[in-house]
């Protein structure tokens, strides 16, 4: 994957988000201009990237939802929950194929299709009959107001030769404007077109007027090919699946057909005609061609359009065109006449795509927007902002050797001056490597906003699947952590928010019967507490019944049930992070698996934090979880244990005991001993780690770090306890990343590397 | 060659005419006053050749050999 598709990738997945956001807000808060002027120019901003990586399907699906927009925005269409639906399908469609573009570079074989169906849908929604607004100046030809402009060119001009012949039930019309390079990708668009099965008409014509011959590219492709057909639009698809994006089809409906010919539609679409006739010539005049038929052309020109209109009873205008023939045979030049009859084709009552004038206009505004709003962040690979850590972390190690020194120059005590300054020194480069430490860290700390941004989407499509009425209410967005927490925040927090939904919110009758308000209120809050950062999930739902949750838990087998009956009401509730836990009657399609809880916790506890749970039946539930603010410095206990250094995690050490023999018992093989009324086992480190035991192990008084993993409380035999630090760990590299037993590594100030124990794998 | 100058400067397209033949016919189009073109023997017409004729607008001497471009264009 080159730069640019990388930068491609990024910048999708923002503006998809983005998009997402003003849909959602769109939705909820009305139509704010400035929201679908947002979500507006984030389509079209999509829309061209995808163009400059060269994905024609993702372009095609996302310039329908940009027209739906335009739409929307020009009040031709409301911002109804289907619009939003299907916009935000389009997005959810781009946004798979931008991570299959990520892994593959290419969209998968049948995205051309799904491009196509989308396009379909978004503007069946664009072209579906509204009463007001789309009847455009022309009386009695309304329907054909949705057709798009090419195609009513097309069928103004095709459709009197062949509307005599027996039409087809539904008729296409094609519009097929190959690229302009494609000669050299080896298409030759006319083989195409000979594909179409049931041709009525084909008109090849140019898209920018010919240049002089002497200037002409024989290799750039400058033509529209359209065709006017009696196959069904997935045939003609298939036909052109290559080029989804060159080519638009149209089914035209019968109503839009010019039903009997042009003599007796003279009430109906006298200025449609009159236009086309007009813009016709107005085409012949700006064909470049030989002097000598000069005075012939424009004759001929102008007394066509002047003819035309008089048939439209536009006397007035056709005497105008004939002054402007007499001002261009004077001046020898076309000029005078192609502007005059320009002028004509701009006038309101003989033009008829008032309706799409407004979409044009807005299809622009992005284009000459000058002062572009400039992102006043910098955007930096991940990796980069880690070596820097690494390296900060480093410097903080390097530091600690020098206090090292520092200390032995006092104890010399040869020059008391020297260890002074040496000293001295040593703090301020203390001070100076932990700011720049902290600093280094803040660059990874992002706002929580990040992971919470995708919730109101999926609210609101699960609220809607569950017929409820929920309002999320978002707090302290702004709040930061470390990156590798609200990455990892997500899925805890889907979790959280699918129970919350199925389980834990009533039904809109339900909460009517017990006397609270339809709509349910769901709040994300995140807050920092001193070095914690806070996470909690509250809804207002009908609580968790402790009752309810002892008798699953009986059913379930998850806990043996005298230790079941000793918890409290508010310690029972804790089961329910346990693994296989649901209360749900049934398994639904948003949660009941019982799986959800269970991952709460555990990524909560990876991330070096806890949940919590506080729920009061009919009032509502509260799940917290409990993290630390950054992880990249963890803090730890430095012991020895069969003559080697290890390093154990603070988090898990409860305390630290010594115990003489007499204390301990030996309860068959396993020796345990009973801290504040509980059991706890003792474990050798040393024999853990498959080291010699120390000689002296079972003479004396022994040394225990008491640790909790997974609420299991074990006594940690050791030789010796040294400092605790707060180090940068490092996980476990190359050849050692598979070891099993640690969870990485750090280095000491002596240089020495130190092995930092992941208990829950060491502990038997 | 499926494209070439007759003696009396009337200019041939002849059986299949593929997208090599775009430059040699604009080449001949450019060089002739009053071009007359000739493609009643022409089997297949590509689209760049077609464009060729079509931006420059050279007498046509009969119909199109193509079924196709003589049906349609």
């Amino acid at each position: 994957m080159n730069a640019l598709h990388e930068q491609f990738v990024i910048e999708a997945r923002e503006l998809i988000e983005q998009a997402t956001d003003d849909l959602i807000a769109m939705e909820r808060d009305g139509c704010a201009p400035e929201r679908i002027d947002r979500a507006f120019r984030a389509f079209h901003t999509l829309k061209g990237s995808a163009g400059v990586v060269a994905l024609p399907a993702m372009t095609l699906a996302l310039h329908a939802a940009e027209d739906l927009l335009a739409a929307i925005h020009a009040g031709r269409l409301p911002a109804s929950a289907a619009a939003v639906d299907q916009a935000l399908a389009c997005l959810d469609k781009v946004s798979a194929w931008v991570d299959d573009f990520e892994a593959s570079a290419s969209l998968p074989s049948n995205a051309g299709d799904d491009a196509r169906l989308i396009a379909e849908r978004l503007r069946a929604l664009l072209s579906a009959p509204t009463s007001e607004g789309t009847a455009p100046a022309v009386g009695g030809a309304a329907p054909a107001g949705a057709l798009p402009e090419w195609a009513q060119a097309l069928i103004r001009a095709e459709g009197v030769t062949i509307a005599r012949e027996k039409l087809p039930h539904r008729p296409c019309a094609v519009c097929y404007e190959p690229q302009a390079g494609c000669f050299f990708d080896g298409d030759d668009p006319i083989q195409l077109m000979r594909q179409i099965p049931g041709v009525l008409a084909v008109r090849i014509e140019e898209r920018a007027s010919w240049p002089p011959l002497a200037d002409l590219d024989p290799f750039a492709c400058n033509l529209r090919l359209l065709a006017i057909c009696g196959a069904d639009g997935a045939t003609i698809s298939n036909i052109f699946r290559l080029v989804p994006d060159q080519v638009r089809i149209v089914e035209i409906p019968s109503d839009a057909w010019p039903r009997v010919p042009a003599v007796e539609a003279a009430d109906g679409d006298v200025s449609a005609l009159v236009r086309a006739v007009i813009a016709e010539q107005r085409r012949v005049l700006q064909i470049a061609s030989a002097p000598e038929d000069f005075v012939g052309r424009v004759g001929a020109a102008a007394r066509t359009a002047a003819n035309a209109l008089r048939h439209g009873e536009r006397t007035d205008l056709a005497a105008g065109v004939e002054r402007a023939q007499t001002t261009a045979l004077a001046q020898g030049s076309t000029a005078p006449l192609v502007s005059a009859l320009a002028a004509i084709l701009e006038r309101p009552d003989v033009a008829i795509d008032s309706v799409d004038a407004p979409a044009v206009g807005l299809a622009a505004a992005p284009a000459d927007e000058s002062e572009r709003r400039v992102s006043r962040s910098l955007r930096v690979d991940e990796a980069k902002i880690d070596a820097l850590i690494n390296l900060a972390g480093e410097l903080i190690v390097r530091k600690n050797g020098f206090a090292h020194l520092a200390r032995r120059a006092e104890d010399v005590g040869t020059d008391t001056d020297f260890a002074r300054a040496l000293r001295r020194e040593h703090d301020a480069v203390e001070r100076l490597a932990g700011e720049l430490h902290a600093a280094i860290l803040q660059l990874r700390m992002v706002p929580v906003g990040q992971v919470f941004r995708s919730f109101p989407r999926l609210v609101r499509d699960m609220a809607l699947r569950l017929d409820k009425k929920v309002e999320l209410v978002m707090r302290g967005e702004a709040t930061e952590s470390d990156k590798t927490i609200v990455d990892r925040l997500f899925e805890p927090l889907l979790h959280l928010v699918r129970n919350a939904l199925d389980h834990g919110i009533e039904s809109s009758e339900q909460r009517r019967a017990a006397g609270k308000p339809e709509t349910a209120v769901f709040t994300m809050r995140a807050t920092r507490t001193g070095d914690r950062f806070v996470l909690e999930v509250i809804d207002d739902g009908r609580g968790i019944d402790p009752a309810t949750v002892r008798r699953r838990a009986r059913e379930r087998d998850l806990m043996a049930p005298d230790e079941l009956a000793a918890l409290s009401d508010e310690q029972v509730l804790d089961v329910i992070f346990s693994a296989g836990f649901s209360t749900a009657a049934e398994v639904s399609d948003i949660s009941g698996r019982g799986v959800g809880m269970d991952v709460v916790r555990a990524t909560a506890a990876q991330l070096g934090g806890h949940v919590s749970v506080s729920s009061q039946v009919g009032v509502g539930t509260t799940v917290r979880l409990d993290l630390p603010l950054n992880i990249a410095l963890s803090r730890i206990m430095v012991v020895e244990a069969g003559q080697q250094v290890f390093g154990i995690a603070l988090d898990a050490v409860m305390e630290t005991v010594r115990l003489t023999p007499d204390r301990i018992s030996q309860i068959k093989s396993n020796a345990g001993f009973v801290l504040r009324n509980r059991i706890v086992p003792i474990c050798s480190l040393a024999e853990a780690m498959n080291l010699p035991a120390s000689p002296t192990a079972g003479l004396e008084t022994r040394l225990l770090v008491v640790t909790e993993v997974d609420g299991r409380i074990v006594a940690l035999e050791v030789d010796a306890i040294r400092e605790r630090l707060e180090v940068v760990l490092k996980p476990m590299q190359g050849l050692l990343s598979n070891a099993r037993g640690y969870s990485g590594t750090t280095l000491l100030g002596d240089g020495e590397v130190l092995l930092v124990l992941n208990l829950r794998e060491v502990l038997p | 060659m499926t494209v070439r100058r007759g003696e009396n400067g009337t200019i041939f397209l002849e059986g299949d005419c593929t997208v090599e033949e775009a430059e040699p016919l604009l080449q001949m189009l450019q060089d002739a006053p009053h071009p007359m073109l000739d493609w009643t023997t022409c089997s297949r017409l590509h689209t760049a050749v077609l464009q060729v004729v079509l931006a420059a607008r050279p007498a046509l001497i009969g119909p199109c050999g193509d079924p196709w471009v003589a049906r349609w264009v």
